[in-house]
């Protein structure tokens, strides 16, 4: 009912006042020219800095005034509090930084966003700029052509530049001409009834428009053109900040665990800012006049007084809200709370994850450590050993001699019920991330979809082994139970090793060699234990049956710890220069 | 000067490419001199096992850990040429 009658009729009285109002059509238009704009600039810096704004949020946020500095540059620079709340989800959902660091960010990033009055209210208005709008469009469709995605991202943040400065100068002259008919300054309200029902109006302006940048440019216009009263725009500012945060939980509503608790956050950061900007909006007025004369801001000035304003209670809303950042965090890590991990079920793989390339690469190298986890509990039980006993300081020897019952597990099940899930989570997600990359991103997603290949087929030769390994568990011929037994032994040695590697610190070069030398010993082994199994069979101490067995699961127990040294080449060697060496290297 | 040519002038101002073939191959550099390094060290230590006993398992050990290094080296020498030859 609702779609069907009140949209189209809402959608034709807007169309109707569009076309009978010549001043509002002026102003609407240069809204939706400035979201435009925006969304270029968004999306050019998405492709411009090539990275470079992830590595730096995810640097250099170690502290939470170090997270709040980053998170107020990162979105002063590239006008945009979205993309960096987009940033920052992913990351966490990645697990790439923590909850109060992603707080610090969205903190700093409520000040940064201020930089946009500041723009409008200095060069927007100051200067013609719908003259300077033109060529940055026209270079900015030009840089369009581009194969380079950071030039291309540059085109894209020119033409959003353009379209911004463009859509204030039709604000602006729509505001001006609409003044010639009416007067919208005769609806000023002072008091605090006007301070209510102003916020109320920002507020609902930006939860239409969904973009407070938005808003505050219509606030600036408007406010430049004298068609709002001072106080009452400073109130508008304060909604357009109040109404942000329902757009962030609207926003958030789709989103998962991570989203929902950073939207939390900000609701409660802009609730608490907007009520002590409420309470003392006569005494921040007065700071604003006060310090207006630091920034060379005439007296008459108002537009930039506003962006002022704007800076300086956001500035106090951090200044209060971020010594209780650990209390926040505390409390937002009891909301949402982490789902039991389904079995099968990817930890880091998520929508949100994937739309970075930074992050997606990094939480697909996490999946498919989660992915070797997994595989190496099931081949090592698979082998009737225990990990606590592989990763313990006791004797390989001691360790085999010791496993000598059988562990219950059916491989095949949990194949298909964990590993094999798991496995076609990472494929998919491969694939999904894959289109948001460049040549080089796709070749490491192409590396580490191998890498999780390999290691399924890992678990894949353990339940071939494991028949027979359990078959001749209780024989009674010792050269079997021996045999069978150096093979749990080399792989001890092997899943030891990788485990070393795991836990090193020094230079990549010597992680790579211990992993080459180790290829060596196992290529070794497997010659001499074939040769041993030729000598049983000379010496009659097998039968053909067995020596039969005894080939077959040789080949594949040193397959199994081929591929586990495969994977931690790729896993653990970052480097690409230092791991394109390794014998392995194929992809 | 065709609308192509601009652009690929402008591609060439912008391109990243020279500057990444710079540190891949500054890397590689530093990569051979670790592992040239690591190799000498190795040799000096194989004189010595050797001298004790070149049948144990610490010679046998060595002695992998040395054509590893050695097959590494050549690899990486090998990746660096086709830059060296520009």
């Amino acid at each position: 009912m609702f779609k069907k009658i009140i949209v189209p009729l809402i959608f034709l009285f807007f169309f109707w006042f569009i076309i009978a109002n010549e001043d509002a059509k002026t102003i609407i238009a240069g809204i939706a020219i400035f979201l435009i704009g925006m969304h270029y600039m968004e999306n050019g810096f998405k492709l411009f800095s090539g990275g470079a704004l992830e590595t730096a949020l995810e640097r250099f946020t170690s502290t939470t005034p170090k997270a709040i500095g980053t998170g107020f540059l990162a979105t002063a620079v590239v006008q945009s509090s979205s993309l960096v709340s987009v940033i920052v989800i992913s990351f966490l959902s990645a697990e790439l930084i923590g909850l109060t660091q992603a707080v610090g960010i969205v903190f700093g990033s409520n000040i940064g966003t201020t930089a946009t009055a500041w723009l409008i209210s200095s060069f927007g208005l100051k200067i013609k700029i719908a003259q300077y709008a033109l060529p940055m469009l026209i270079f900015g469709v030009v840089m369009q052509f581009s194969k380079q995605g950071s030039y291309k991202g540059f085109g894209s943040i020119l033409i959003g530049l353009g379209f911004i400065f463009l859509g204030i100068a039709y604000m602006k002259e729509g505001f001006e001409t609409l003044k010639n008919g009416m007067d919208l300054a005769e609806y000023a309200m002072q008091g605090y009834l006007g301070v209510f029902i102003y916020i109320l109006f920002g507020a609902i302006a930006t939860v239409v428009i969904q973009s407070s940048s938005a808003t505050m440019a219509i606030i600036i216009t408007a406010l430049a053109t004298g068609q709002i009263d001072y106080i009452n725009a400073l109130s508008l500012a304060i909604g357009a900040n109040v109404g942000t945060t329902v757009t962030a939980v609207i926003g958030a509503l789709a989103s998962n665990r991570n989203g929902k608790r950073l939207a939390v956050a900000h609701f409660i950061f802009n609730i608490v800012t907007g009520l002590i900007a409420v309470v003392f909006i006569y005494q921040l007025k007065d700071l604003v006049d006060l310090l207006a004369p630091m920034f060379s801001i005439s007296e008459t000035d108002n537009a930039m007084k506003l962006a002022l304003f704007h800076t300086i209670f956001n500035v106090v809303g951090v200044l209060v809200v971020s010594p209780f950042i650990k209390q926040l965090v505390r409390y937002l890590k009891t909301l949402f709370h982490v789902e039991v991990e389904a079995r099968g079920k990817a930890k880091y793989l998520t929508d949100e994850v994937m739309e970075l390339p930074a992050t997606a690469l990094a939480a697909l190298r996490k999946e498919t450590i989660h992915l070797y986890d997994k595989s190496l509990e099931a081949i090592v039980h698979a082998m009737n050993l225990h990990r606590s006993a592989i990763f313990s300081d006791t004797e390989i020897n001691e360790v085999v001699e010791r496993s000598v019952a059988l562990i219950e597990i059916d491989i095949d099940k949990i194949y298909q019920q964990d590993i094999k899930n798991l496995y076609s989570e990472i494929i998919h997600y491969s694939s999904i991330s894959q289109t948001y990359m460049g040549l080089e991103g796709n070749n490491k997603i192409h590396e580490l979809k191998l890498t999780a290949r390999t290691i399924i087929e890992m678990v894949k030769d353990v339940r071939e082994l494991q028949k027979n390994l359990n078959l001749y568990a209780d024989c009674n011929n010792n050269f079997m139970i021996d045999t069978y037994n150096e093979m749990r032994a080399q792989l001890i040695i092997v899943l030891r090793k990788i485990q070393e590697i795991r836990e090193y610190e020094g230079d990549e070069e010597d992680i790579l060699t211990k992993i080459e030398v180790q290829k060596e010993k196992v290529n070794d082994n497997e010659v001499m234990m074939n040769q041993k199994i030729d000598a049983m069979i000379r010496e009659n101490e097998i039968n053909p049956t067995m020596a039969s067995s005894l080939i077959n699961d040789v080949g594949f127990a040193h397959s199994i710890c081929k591929k586990f040294l495969r994977s931690a080449a790729t896993l653990w060697v970052k480097e690409e220069e230092i791991k394109q060496l390794g014998d392995e290297y194929e992809y | 000067m065709n609308i192509n040519k601009v652009m690929h002038k402008l591609d060439d101002y912008f391109d990243l490419s020279k500057k990444k073939q710079k540190e891949k191959r500054d890397k590689l550099l530093k990569i051979i001199g670790k592992l040239e390094e690591k190799k000498v060290e190795l040799k000096a230590e194989m004189i010595l096992e050797s001298e004790k006993d070149d049948t144990s398992e610490a010679f046998y050990d060595l002695d992998k850990e040395l054509k590893v290094i050695s097959k590494l080296l050549k690899k990486a020498k090998q990746n660096n040429a086709p830059e060296e030859n520009e």
